[in-house]
């Protein structure tokens, strides 16, 4: 659980708010929509970067693993040979073999689609319900931005794994449940961050302007602040993907998550556990592959954040 | 397989055959018993530090019901007798003697005199019929308790050091129950609380140990009793237990425990499973197993569900489980299984084997002709809706979440589909009450056959929502009659009676595995396949 | 000074009442009926008959006003009465005071090593001139904070416990029992000191007066031990109240590897058996916790630099 981390790393939204690292006259160098990548430069900024470079291989290997399992293996994560229990990892069974016989790699695959979609729907209900309370506090301004923020105040001040906890207390066990428990408690990073860059830009030259020139509120918002507040907001989501996907996987490792055999990533390794003493395969592997995802994604998003934009 | 009743006196000589159960309850233990073994002279002192993998949330005995508790608070409080695990027979403990009427109607205890509770109280006959009184009035988690004591009619008090309990009709099995922690004595101020307060604050009791701390989820400790000198006959120490404290921790995983073990941390741990044999083999370390008598593991199911009230879905599950291959790959090395609804080692057990074995083919020609067609995803349906059931289980043994994923793996395989719902512990007696669930996991020790009454009768708490019929016959017969061919001929017929009809889908015996170090000695199984420590030391 | 204290005592109290009533939202208001969760989860409720219900809900208030429940619950929270907890039936208050010591014990020791390991490594990296060395350093934070606590955890007691048997793996046997534990939750936290610190270091280091010293002549590491580090050190005050928080937070996971008594596994089997009043109480603590972190920052903060009370109110929206 730590997805404060990552506002006290990047996004302290108390510093980065009025900071002057960000571009404030929107003349288009702020990551706008509709703005054409270069192929040829991405390509370099990531060849100077290997780790960089390995992270996006990984990530794209993982994505692929969550919607196409079949191209990384063949054998069945729910049916294995219990003859065949407890082999260690081999050619045949790269991960092993676990407490039934299944092949531990194909778990771990199979699993990265559980553990992968309650990471994105922790990350929209986030993105989503954060994004518009910080846009309305922030764009609406007076008592509603006073009373907004408050709430925002109260949910930072419950430690994330506490409230998420206690969603999963309200709400029950499984899956997409965890994944809004763990969404819900970093809401209030989101609307901070939503809320600085909506005060940024609306207090931008263009904006003042566009406005003077009598342009209606929700063109303003939609033409030009929500467009030029989006970038931050943008970067958070991947940083909170990383904390999201070692959130849900606590949960699920505490045994709220999906009932067996449903190979969610947590689970595997709470499975493991039982057997720690004879197969450490079963914990070391499956953590190995949640503790290289929420690495790749840690490192792309510092690369969206600082470095991308510093190069341009 | 012979029962040998001890003839003490020809009063109750037809009884004793009948209540001398678990005669054959030594089957396949490997070194079942170290006591004496030991290197030297027995030492007094030291604390036994034992891992279990979890708590009941509860520490009255009249109230719990799972191993890895009983293991502790069964060393709380004494019970009037004991029972012998190598011969079944039943010994004196706080009873010194026992009459019992010739049709098994009333049971007259002769207690042992000087005997105190740890608040200082002492055992007469009136703290006895306070129990008795009180047990029937415990609520969901002292159904056990309850079953041993149902159909009583009165307690009551002789003289100071005489109790008579008496019941409405013959109750063969009573003696037995006696002997059992569930039936254990504890001082009348403590059976007067409430029991959800004796469940968190513990309880007053005259046995070698009393309770010093409870925390739930976490720990339970123990301290000598001073003074103690009223121990059971069978007990080869005289007198205040060797160990001056009894630490059990909760670790809930297998691997954990079996690491410490093996790493000194604890001095001995329950529930070994099959896949840490290996690691604790040799070394410093000896697996004590032995079988536990009483219903095997299996699903019990809620014979109310729609689904389930049809016999041919019952049948095809019962079919439709591959039992040795469960018992071969989750269960400790040596574990059978399930042959009858009762385990090989409960007196009076039938050997249906070929009732229960494993034909996959017959599952689903019961299931097509039960109306559930093969649906395109492999679950079988019926007037749209799906042949989908879900198991409640809870995490008492690391064994059981495995041997459930086999089970949904076999199931589905002849389309049924299975969803595993874990309960906490405390909450599997009340969801078994309301009725309000599938199918549930789990076995109960017993080393007496009346376990099928306490469980499938209607009459009684009847959690398994069994349709009202012959079975309640030959249960209550079996209760009630005083010929030992009888009453073994009757439970035979119940045994029959309920794997045919499947009311009760039995899957695996449940061998109790410990791993104990090999400086603690004289750690013995009791005929449930329970431990008593008065005569534990560690030297 | 007086009127700020005053200031920063009220925000604390009024923080921790909002905190309540999101804990109250989301407990008693959001499942759909409370009363069943509770009956099916406490341990002599048994069949759940209407009656019981009944009489269950009338205990609990719930045939009240949603109102009036909560001015009741909220008037009955401030004399520190939770309620009793459903599972155990001993009262809230008294299940976390007990829990409360083996935590703080943990979180304790594990702050301390979060803060020498990350204040460390932070110093370490900013002051070597080798670049392998600097990358090398800067490179283990990010890790720290990838790593999943719980995997952590399992892997030391599989090196440490289970192989070189050099301390136990689990309990809360003393010092030794409270190593590895320790460790493990405070390595997420160590590596979010080490990048705070690491971050205002390097800013510290640009600033005019490090110049000064440097050029009245002190020495490479007395300037950036005196002069930088303690500047550094006061922005990154500011997260410790989110650390703590996190730690007593992370102790649920941590608790729940080493099989620990404690704060953490009591909310770990409270919320597995829906134990509402234990769990509420939880959330509470936790807000208690930061609150009070962050009270004690506020109010040392200004002796260690007077010239924060002039921007107090821009903080103070964090209390």
């Amino acid at each position: 659980m730590s997805q404060s981390l990552v506002d006290a790393d990047a996004d302290d939204p108390a510093e980065a708010a009025p900071g002057p690292t960000r571009p404030t006259d929107g003349t288009g160098t702020g990551p706008g929509p509709g703005r054409r990548i270069d192929v040829r430069r991405l390509l370099r900024f990531l060849l100077r970067r290997p780790g960089l470079l390995l992270s996006v291989v990984v990530l794209v290997l993982v994505v692929l693993a969550s919607f196409q399992p079949g191209l990384f293996t063949s054998q069945d994560p729910l049916k294995g040979v219990p003859t065949q229990n407890f082999h260690g990892p081999s050619g045949a069974h790269w991960f092993g073999t676990d407490e039934l016989g299944r092949d531990v790699f194909s778990r771990v695959v199979h699993g990265a689609q559980l553990s992968l979609k309650a990471t994105l729907i922790a990350v929209a209900v986030a993105f989503v319900v954060g994004g518009l309370l910080g846009v309305v506090a922030g764009f609406v301004g007076r008592w509603v931005d006073d009373v907004l923020m408050r709430c925002v105040d109260v949910l930072l001040s419950i430690p994330a794994l506490f409230l998420s906890l206690a969603l999963v207390t309200a709400l029950g066990y499984g899956t997409v449940k965890v994944a809004v428990a763990v969404g819900i408690a970093s809401v209030a990073s989101f609307a901070r961050v939503a809320r600085a860059e909506v005060l940024r830009v609306r207090q931008a030259l263009f904006v003042e302007a566009s406005r003077s020139c009598g342009a209606r509120w929700y063109s303003v918002l939609g033409r030009h602040v929500l467009p030029n507040a989006a970038g931050p907001v943008v970067v958070l989501a991947t940083l909170d993907f990383g904390a999201s996907i070692l959130a849900v996987s606590a949960l699920s490792f505490l045994g709220y998550g999906a009932p067996p055999p449903a190979p969610e990533w947590g689970t595997l390794i709470s499975d493991g556990r039982n057997y720690l003493a004879n197969a450490w395969w079963l914990t070391a592997l499956p953590g190995l592959a949640i503790a290289a995802t929420v690495l790749a994604t840690n490192r792309i998003a510092r690369a969206l954040d600082g470095e991308w934009s510093r190069q341009r | 397989m012979t029962a040998l009743p001890d003839v003490r006196s020809s009063r109750w000589a037809a009884l004793t055959a009948l209540v001398t159960t678990g005669v054959l309850l030594t089957a396949c233990g490997s070194n079942t018993d170290n006591s004496g073994s030991g290197d030297g002279p027995a030492k007094s002192g030291g604390t036994l530090t034992f891992a279990v993998g979890s708590d009941a949330g509860c520490v009255d005995p009249q109230q719990v019901g799972s191993n890895d508790t009983i293991y502790s608070v069964r060393q709380l409080v004494d019970s009037l007798t004991d029972q012998d695990p190598k011969t079944g027979k039943i010994v004196p403990w706080l009873a010194k003697s026992w009459d019992i009427s010739s049709d098994t109607t009333t049971f007259t205890f002769h207690l042992r005199s000087g005997v105190t509770f740890s608040d200082g109280s002492k055992l007469t006959a009136q703290v006895v019929k306070d129990n008795f009184d009180a047990v029937p009035k415990l609520g969901a988690l002292g159904t056990l308790a309850q079953g041993y004591l149902s159909g009583v009619t009165s307690t009551t008090v002789v003289d100071p050091l005489t109790v008579k309990v008496t019941f409405a009709q013959p109750n063969a099995q009573f003696l037995q129950a006696t002997s059992t922690h569930s039936l254990g004595i504890e001082s009348s101020a403590s059976v007067k609380r409430t029991p959800q307060q004796k469940c968190s604050d513990g309880v007053i009791g005259s046995g070698p140990f009393v309770l010093k701390q409870y925390v739930q989820n976490q720990s339970i400790t123990l301290a000598r009793r001073t003074g103690y000198a009223w121990g059971s006959s069978r007990w080869s120490k005289k007198g205040e237990a060797y160990l001056d404290k009894l630490v059990f921790k909760v670790v809930p995983e297998a691997g954990v425990r079996a690491g410490s073990l093996q790493s000194g941390q604890v001095d001995a741990i329950g529930s070994v499973g099959r896949a840490n044999e290996a690691a604790l083999k040799g070394g410093q370390v000896t697996l004590q197993r032995r079988a536990n008598p009483g219903v095997v593991f299996g699903l019990g199911l809620n014979n109310s569900r729609p689904e389930l009230k049809d016999a041919r879905v019952r049948q095809a599950i019962l079919f439709a489980i591959d039992r040795q291959q469960i018992a071969d790959t989750v269960f400790p090395t040596g574990t059978r299984a399930a042959t009858s609804v009762l385990a090989h080692t409960t007196p009076d057990y039938t050997d249906l084997s070929s009732d229960l074995s494993l034909d996959a083919a017959k599952a689903k020609s019961l299931l097509d002709a039960a109306g559930w067609k093969a649906g395109s995803d492999g679950v079988r349906t019926k007037d749209g809706k799906k042949l989908s059931l879900t198991i409640d289980w809870i995490p008492n043994s690391a064994t059981n979440q495995p041997a459930l994923e086999l089970i949904q793996q076999q199931l589905k395989a002849v389309g049924v589909q299975v969803t595993l719902k874990q309960l906490q512990i405390t909450q599997l007696a009340p969801t078994l009450q309301s009725g309000d669930y599938d199918v549930a996991w789990g076995n109960i020790t017993r080393a007496d056959p009346d376990i099928l009454r306490s469980n499938f009768s209607t009459r009684l708490a009847n959690f398994y929502r069994v349709p009202a019929g012959s079975l309640d016959t030959a249960l209550s017969a079996q209760a009630a009659t005083t010929d030992a061919a009888k009453r073994k001929q009757l439970v035979g017929e119940a045994q029959q009676l309920i794997v045919q009809n499947a009311y009760y889908v039995p899957v695996v015996e449940l061998q109790t595995q410990l791993g104990v170090s090999k400086k603690v000695h004289g750690l013995a199984f009791d005929a449930s396949s329970r431990i008593q420590l008065h005569d534990t030391w560690i030297g | 000074m007086r009127r700020y204290v005053i200031k920063r005592l009220a925000q604390a109290a009024g923080v921790l009442w909002a905190a309540y009533t999101v804990s109250f939202l989301v407990l008693d208001y959001l499942p759909g009926d409370p009363v069943t969760a509770m009956a099916s989860a406490g341990m002599d409720s048994g069949q759940i008959d209407p009656q019981q219900i009944a009489a269950l809900r009338h205990e609990y208030g719930f045939d009240k006003p949603v109102l009036v429940q909560y001015a009741d619950y909220l008037g009955r929270a401030v004399r520190g009465d939770f309620g009793d907890s459903v599972a155990t039936g001993r009262p809230v208050t008294s299940t976390l005071a007990d829990a409360l010591p083996q935590t703080l014990q943990l979180t304790g020791a594990a702050l301390l090593l979060a803060v020498l390991l990350g204040g460390g490594l932070a110093v370490a990296a900013t002051y070597t001139t080798r670049r392998w060395l600097r990358q090398f350093l800067l490179s283990l934070p990010p890790l720290g904070v990838s790593v999943p606590t719980f995997w952590v955890g399992l892997l030391l007691v599989e090196a440490f416990s289970f192989r070189l048997r050099w301390f136990p793996a689990f309990g809360n046997d003393g010092l030794q029992g409270l190593v590895l534990p320790a460790l493990t939750l405070a390595i997420p936290t160590g590596a979010q000191v080490a990048q705070v610190l690491a971050k205002s270091l390097l800013t510290a280091l640009d600033q005019a007066y490090v110049e000064t010293a440097r050029a009245k002549g002190a020495g490479r590491w007395r300037v950036h031990l005196r002069h930088a580090l303690r500047n550094a050190s006061l922005p990154a005050l500011t997260v410790v109240g989110l650390l703590v928080g996190q730690l007593v937070a992370g102790s649920v996971v941590v608790e729940t590897v080493f099989s620990r008594d404690g704060l953490g596994r009591v909310t770990a089997a409270a919320v597995t058996a829906q134990d509402i009043p234990l769990v509420q109480g939880v959330v509470v603590f936790g807000a208690l916790i930061f609150v009070t972190t962050n009270l004690v920052i506020d109010l040392v903060y200004p002796l260690l630099d007077p010239r924060i009370v002039v921007a107090s109110d821009r903080r103070a929206s964090f209390a």
